[in-house]
């Protein structure tokens, strides 16, 4: 056939499912574990989950965000126990969406979620707030006036997202090991890496003797 | 430890040989060797107890090797150690097994998390895993046990070194365990804080985060902080200190050991007052007194201030200018400052002194000892101020050598102080009569005389109230040096680098590196200018001399003479009748808010350089953070003036100053910025060499109390109305408010009711205070603390006269 071979391909695509999307109009379906901008999650009660404790800040190789904690107000309080975060800040002109903040932290208070789409103008609008990247009164993440967002897409926001068990034991996948979520109660255990629903799940950590 | 010692003994810790002194402690020698062993309670400046079993290593002394705690079992012959054994290692597991049964593991929020030694020690040598499930002990969190220090009890392991450091060190003991078994905790006792002057050393050595400082609580996480090494200049101890600042602001001070000073310790005015360095009350910009308002100091540009005050300079008369003040100021400041004073300005009108120590011809004239002299002599005379307040780390070693029995204090004063708990011999003199009291007891035959004589003495002078001139104590170095030749003198002055500054020569008839003006060296006369050759003034006298209208410019190098001068009234007139006033300082302070033109100085930690000690150490102090908005270092505005005034000082920075005062300066010669900044010098160094002759004029009698009258007796205490205290946050509410302290017969005797308002009447001024009745305040005396909140002292002194009396009446 010669030269007429390529046109057969051509041709052929014109009836194959598109890949392309009309983006930005259309998105497409993200990743479970995909790494957009963080959100600073709250209890069921509305109490934040954060405690100010830099951890976050510690392990942060891009050195993007600055945390201070403070003395919890008693008469009212911010989060649960002695201490708070009284200043969040990340900086999105540096963060490299790593998750190791998300590793870090010892009460699951910042996870990521799937929003990525920033248009902002200015350096300062790059640096999200505590105020900015703590989730409303439904725990879904609050809309910043340069975010790109389609409806729906805030739904998709924390998620379980630790790529490792607790003390890196895969016998604790799929367990849930963390508390409650403002607007989400608490969340289903993701699919874990090693996963396989022939097998029977071992939830104990103990060895299937009995 | 070389062969030759006679009380060696060989010791085999991990297979390898090692040399250790008779009696040592396995950890110690283990420590020295570069074993590191495990340990909670084990501390190396305090007494060891066996509490926590962390240190637990199998020792084989020829019956088979067998668990010991390292800090319990000395060293002896033929000794095997083995720190790595499995029985050893299953030891460190069950201990730290157990030590985490009741901790609460609340690591994020802990202040200790990052640098704990529970946590580290659980990753180093723990089991990884914990078989416990059963809820925690629980137990209030943090409890306030005084204004800064927090407690929580869940976190404590037990291991009893804040209570032996507060007995057994800071001999406060305020804190103990109390209960027993499960229920044992720390805790202080009812309705009686751990209000020690030590406390925050409890802090620092707690190995969890049990104890915690409330000025640093939640400030900053380790990992977060920068840390420079540095020397504290609160007081003139010199204590070496870990400067640590999170985000360009400083959050923490850690004593850090080093054998000559402080061992690791701190007080809390020295460990907490970084908190005046961000206080929002610091000057931030040049000021001068506004030209349609007379009342009101405006904001101004360095440009215009710098020349106002050159402009006044270059109008005096010849000689009639003064420069007061200089112990805020590093080495290398004052230097810069007595250069400009003489070579430029030409006037030897200076003094770092406020009137509230001694002469600098007799501090430098005096033969010198070191604290380790001190703390190692046979007797140790305490004459002066109440260690315990003015010089507190100074007190704490002497506390500790002679608690260890190895000195014999021997104090002569006027009132109880902090060193007459553990004096050999406390003698309660009338203020001002030291020297005729000491007269007599050395003269005497009495056995504390022959006990004093036979051995070794190191005499620690100072003035021992700010009411008495210092004639009482010229008069007792004039007796010791008379009776006891061999006798040392550790002079006690108080203001941070006032040993420095008078090093320097900031300090009439004195020149650089303790060099008298009528004998100036050559180098001097090669680098100055011009070398002043008449004697000047010291602060008293400029202030008198301004008073008269007999000095032009009075320039105030970070000193506040309303405040600090003994006498108020004379430091008044002198503000006044000077007719321009410069003031050079961190705070708008009384005295600042007097004067013509006002620059910012860069405070502590915000510059380098070195200072110098009570004992003529020069260590080095470091920068870390930087000043706020437009202060400068006072180095630099003592070169600008010269530049303005016509002169030039010729340096440019720091370092270049300090190889000029190693040239010119005679008894800083050959220390180099090499030997400062090498690493074997990081106890500092001590400079001895001095060409001052000691020359005490013999002078008059004191004047005898009259029947109606009160002899006043003054001095300062550690949490004062100071302006650095006065503004750290955590510091400043715990300075009391001026109470009249009185004999209770002596209230009895003028019908005056304990607790109720009096009125002060002396030959100065007439002022209220309340009185209170104290047993321990001898008969004839009166007294009040010299700048505590309420009334100063110094409103009634009368610094002319070598003692002040008083009367008191009802209101």
């Amino acid at each position: 056939m010669g030269y007429l071979d390529g046109f057969k391909i051509t041709f052929g695509k014109l009836f194959e499912e598109r890949v392309t999307t009309e983006y930005p109009k259309e998105k497409r379906e993200k990743p479970d574990r995909f790494h957009g901008r963080h959100v600073l999650n709250r209890y069921e009660d509305g109490m934040e989950k954060c405690i100010g404790c830099e951890l976050c800040a510690g392990v942060c190789p891009a050195k993007c965000i600055y945390v201070r904690g403070a003395d919890n107000p008693e008469e009212a309080p911010v989060s649960p126990g002695e201490r708070y975060g009284f200043v969040y800040e990340i900086n999105y002109l540096r963060c490299i969406h790593c998750d190791l903040c998300v590793e870090a932290c010892p009460t699951e208070a910042i996870t990521e979620s799937k929003l990525f789409e920033f248009s902002f103008d200015n350096r300062s609008d790059a640096i999200y707030t505590k105020d900015e990247l703590v989730v409303d009164d439904q725990g879904l993440p609050q809309k910043q006036p340069w975010e790109l967002w389609h409806v729906g897409d805030d739904l998709k926001t924390s998620g379980w997202m630790r790529a490792t068990a607790s003390s890196g034991n895969p016998a604790y996948e799929n367990r849930v090991g963390w508390s409650g979520e403002l607007g989400y109660g608490v969340r289903e255990p993701e699919r874990g890496q090693q996963f396989d629903e022939s097998e029977p799940q071992n939830l104990d950590g103990k060895d299937d003797q009995d | 430890m070389p062969d030759s010692q006679p009380n060696a003994v060989s010791v085999t810790i991990n297979g390898t040989q090692i040399e250790a002194e008779a009696g040592e402690l396995v950890i110690a020698a283990a420590d020295r060797n570069g074993v590191h062993i495990p340990r909670f309670c084990y501390h190396e400046r305090m007494s060891s107890v066996g509490m926590c079993r962390m240190c637990l290593v199998e020792v084989d002394t020829g019956r088979g090797p067998m668990l010991q705690p390292s800090c319990m079992i000395s060293v002896t012959d033929g000794m095997i150690v083995d720190t790595e054994s499995d029985q050893t290692k299953r030891a460190q597991e069950g201990i730290l097994e157990f030590l985490l049964i009741n901790h609460p593991l609340d690591c994020p929020v802990c202040d200790k998390g990052g640098e704990c030694p529970l946590q580290d020690q659980t990753v180093a040598y723990g089991p990884g895993e914990s078989r416990f499930i059963e809820e925690k002990r629980h137990y209030e969190k943090p409890i306030p046990i005084s204004d800064l220090v927090h407690l929580d009890r869940e976190r404590c392991i037990l291991c009893d070194r804040c209570t032996r450091f507060a007995d057994e060190v800071a001999g406060d003991p305020l804190i103990q365990f109390t209960e027993r078994g499960n229920e044992t905790q720390v805790l202080t006792f009812p309705n009686e804080p751990f209000s020690s002057y030590f406390s925050g050393n409890t802090v620092q050595i707690c190995p969890v985060g049990a104890l915690t400082a409330a000025p640093y609580r939640f400030k900053a996480r380790p990992w977060d902080l920068e840390q420079v090494e540095s020397t504290c200049t609160t007081c003139s101890v010199g204590c070496r200190v870990a400067v640590q600042s999170s985000r360009n602001e400083l959050v923490r001070y850690l004593g850090v050991d080093i054998d000559p000073v402080n061992h690791g310790w701190l007080c809390d005015k020295g460990r907490f007052d970084f908190e005046a360095i961000k206080s929002p009350n610091r000057l931030e910009t040049p000021l001068i007194r506004d030209p349609n308002d007379k009342d009101q100091l405006i904001e101004t540009t360095w440009g215009a201030a710098l020349a106002a005050s050159a402009d006044a300079i270059k109008e005096a008369r010849s000689g009639k200018i003064g420069v007061i003040g200089g112990s805020r100021l590093t080495n290398e400041d004052a230097y810069a400052w007595a250069k400009l004073a003489g070579s430029v300005i030409g006037t030897n009108n200076v003094d770092a002194q406020l009137g509230d120590g001694l002469p600098g011809k007799v501090v430098l004239g005096l033969p010198g000892a070191t604290i380790d002299e001190a703390c190692s002599a046979d007797t140790v005379l305490v004459i002066g101020p109440d260690l315990k307040e003015e010089l507190p780390i100074l007190h704490l070693r002497l506390r500790g050598a002679a608690k260890k029995k190895k000195v014999k204090v021997v104090e002569i004063t006027p009132l109880q102080t902090g060193v007459s708990s553990y004096a050999h011999r406390s003698i309660v003199c009338r203020s001002g009569e030291a020297a005729k009291t000491l007269k007599s007891l050395l003269t005497s035959d009495d056995e504390l005389s022959q006990e004093i004589r036979s051995g070794s003495v190191v005499v620690i002078l100072g003035r021992s109230s700010l009411a008495e001139s210092a004639l009482p104590a010229i008069e007792v170095a004039s007796v010791i040096t008379e009776e006891l030749p061999k006798a040392k003198f550790l002079v006690a002055l108080r203001r941070g680098n006032v040993r420095g500054a008078i090093d320097m020569g900031l300090s009439p008839g004195l020149l650089p590196g303790r060099v008298p003006l009528e004998n100036p060296n050559d180098e001097i006369k090669k680098i100055w200018a011009k070398v002043p050759t008449v004697e000047g003034l010291d602060t008293a006298g400029m202030l008198r001399a301004a008073a008269d209208g007999q000095l032009d410019v009075l320039i105030l190098v970070g000193a506040d003479p309303l405040v600090d001068f003994p006498d108020q009234d004379l430091a008044n007139r002198g503000l006044r009748g000077a007719k321009f006033v410069v003031a050079i300082d961190n705070f708008p302070t009384l005295s600042v808010a007097n004067a013509d033109v006002v620059l910012p100085a860069t405070a502590y930690g915000e510059k380098g350089g070195t200072t110098t000690n009570i004992e003529g150490r020069v260590s080095r102090l470091a920068q870390l953070v930087t000043s706020p908005s437009a202060a400068r270092d006072d180095w630099m505005i003592a070169s600008e003036l010269a530049w303005r005034l016509g002169g030039d000082l010729k340096f440019s920075s720091m370092e270049e100053i300090w190889s000029e005062i190693e040239q010119v300066a005679p008894s800083h010669n050959g220390i180099t910025l090499e030997k400062i900044w090498a690493d074997e010098t990081r106890d500092g160094i001590l400079i001895t060499e001095t060409s001052i002759q000691l020359a005490i004029e013999p002078s008059g009698e004191t004047p005898v109390v009259d029947g109606y009258g009160l002899r006043l007796i003054s001095g300062r205490k550690l949490y004062d109305a100071g302006t650095q205290t006065s503004n750290c946050a955590s510091l400043s509410a715990l300075a009391q408010d001026a109470e009249l302290r009185v004999n209770p017969t002596e209230l009895e005797r003028l019908g005056i009711q304990d607790g109720s308002e009096v009125t002060i009447i002396s030959t100065k001024a007439t002022g209220v205070a309340i009185a209170i009745a104290d047993e321990s305040i001898p008969r004839g005396t009166a007294v009040l603390p010299f700048n505590n909140p309420g009334i100063r002292a110094n409103l009634f002194i009368n610094s002319e006269l070598p003692v002040t009396d008083i009367r008191i009446e009802t209101r």
